[in-house]
């Protein structure tokens, strides 16, 4: 059996807003969502990296203690995002928790903040003892933290995926998701990733020396993807959480159909764990087409990973352009809040799909002069109107794992 | 440790820590607010920092029976009895 899926429900909170309009209005305006590195007495007088896409606006939280307890930031911001979009689905709560709809969310490694505080106690100088460390601590931080919050809050009894591939969880969470929807394995999925704002991953980073450095006084001015005075990646947070439901189950309800996923790809470099390899991003896109039953022309628009590295962009630039050519519109979206780590592929997709139906593709924030080894593909440089019918969304992480999903726009009615 | 600190200390731990305010003193917390056994373990760590020392494990294990804000005063009183405090 293999069924259409479509999205039903979508929320993000990024840092250049948290609804869709005000999210449309930073992409349309340009603003930038990166701020100056906070402290955190620990680390950041060590890192050179000082900028950070930071979700600086107050969120009106209204969660039960039953649900906050277990819940570290991160959390927070995957509840509230699949909240959103639970909301928007309209699903009913008899639906789901009846056990027909599942959760695929994760994030880059749990709760950095808990974990930190746990560290702190048994580093104190002072008498402190494992007592000192909250019973929940590990509910608050574990790596599958925000799938089982979720779950929790929801009353959700269906399957629980929680991915933990850095920069391609959450693409990995839809794309998961589509499948159980997909084969019928689920009849609909909550999926997405989040992060917290936090510096240890910052400090990866920067350690290997893939972090920007030359706009620590001008954090809006960086990342700046594709462009030849890019100088490495920004750290941001965030979160993203779609709604993914059987075709015919979603018209059957009259829910309001947001897009569909058409398809997705998943594949390994299959050797070096930091390094971007054009081979296996390359293929990650043929896959990705080929399962979406798609000639590459018939793709209008891609929202390219491009994190502004030195090298990722470059492989990246060279792969779309050997499956596209320069036909597609390109935007690196992460110009606009830096890489928002395990929540990146699901805030792209909803930004895409903003765009989708606010007729316009935004162009990559701060590139200015595009380098000319990337110069080969159609740079989006400019708000442009244009309608997009079907868009690729490409993340890759470290460990080699490359993703593509791909979405087509809707015709509700 | 008098009784009625104990019984002022419960409920100022019960307000600030799990927001439970003013709970009946022989209401299963359970049942009447969800309170569980995550809640069980905190409320463990606050008795020990109340009471200035540390629970044995068949004292941790034993706490895992109460039910009501009077169980745990008798709990509190036993232990402080038992030490001296």
């Amino acid at each position: 059996m293999e069924r259409r899926v479509v999205i039903t429900g979508c929320a993000a909170i990024t840092p250049i807003g948290d609804t869709k309009a005000k999210i449309l209005q930073s992409l349309e305006n340009g603003v930038s969502g990166v701020k100056p590195l906070k402290s955190d007495e620990l680390l950041t007088e060590h890192i050179y990296c000082g900028v950070f896409g930071t979700v600086d606006y107050p969120i009106a939280y209204d969660f039960k203690r039953r649900d906050r307890k277990t819940m570290g930031p991160v959390s927070y911001y995957a509840c509230q995002t699949a909240k959103t979009a639970l909301e928007q689905s309209g699903l009913t709560p008899e639906f789901i928790q009846s056990g027909r709809l599942g959760v695929a969310f994760s994030s880059t490694h749990g709760s950095p903040t808990i974990q930190r505080n746990i560290y702190r106690t048994f580093f104190s100088p002072e008498d402190t003892k494992l007592r000192n460390v909250g019973a929940v601590d590990y509910l608050k931080s574990m790596v599958h933290t925000t799938a089982v919050n979720i779950s929790k809050m929801f009353g959700i009894t269906g399957r629980v995926i929680s991915s933990s591939t850095a920069c391609t969880n959450s693409s990995q969470s839809i794309g998961f998701g589509y499948e159980a929807v997909k084969y019928g394995l689920q009849d609909a999925m909550i999926c997405g990733g989040a992060d917290e704002y936090d510096t240890t991953t910052v400090a990866v980073f920067d350690n290997l020396l893939a972090t920007s450095v030359d706009f620590n006084d001008t954090p809006h001015l960086t990342p700046r993807p594709f462009d030849r005075r890019r100088d490495g990646l920004v750290v941001g947070e965030g979160a993203g959480a779609l709604v993914l439901e059987a075709y015919d189950a979603a018209r059957k309800r009259g829910a309001d159909i947001l897009g569909e996923v058409i398809g997705f790809a998943c594949n390994s470099n299959g050797g070096d764990l930091i390094l971007p390899n054009t081979q296996g991003i390359t293929s990650a896109i043929q896959m990705g087409l080929d399962n979406a039953m798609l000639n590459a022309d018939e793709v209008d628009f891609i929202s390219a990973h491009a994190t502004a590295t030195k090298m990722g962009d470059v492989t990246e630039a060279q792969s779309i352009a050997a499956i596209y050519g320069d036909r597609p519109a390109v935007t690196g979206l992460k110009g606009y809040m830096g890489h928002t780590m395990g929540s990146c592929g699901a805030i792209e997709a909803i930004l895409t799909l903003y765009m989708m139906s606010a007729g316009f593709i935004a162009p990559t924030l701060n590139l200015e002069e595009v380098d000319k080894r990337c110069a080969m593909l159609q740079h989006v440089t400019a708000v442009r109107e244009a309608p997009v019918r079907t868009a690729a969304v490409q993340n890759f992480a470290f460990g080699g794992v490359n993703t593509c999903l791909f979405i087509k726009q809707f015709a509700n009615g | 440790m008098q009784r009625d600190t104990i019984e002022k200390e419960i409920l100022r731990i019960f307000a600030e820590l799990f927001e439970i305010e003013s709970p009946g003193l022989d209401e299963n917390l359970a049942e009447v607010y969800e309170f569980d056994s995550i809640d069980a373990i905190e409320l463990l760590r606050e008795l020990e920092t109340l009471l200035g020392t540390e629970l044995t494990r068949p004292e941790q294990k034993e706490a895992m029976e109460i039910r009501t804000i009077n169980q745990i005063i008798d709990y509190v009183e036993n232990l402080a009895g038992k030490r001296n405090i």
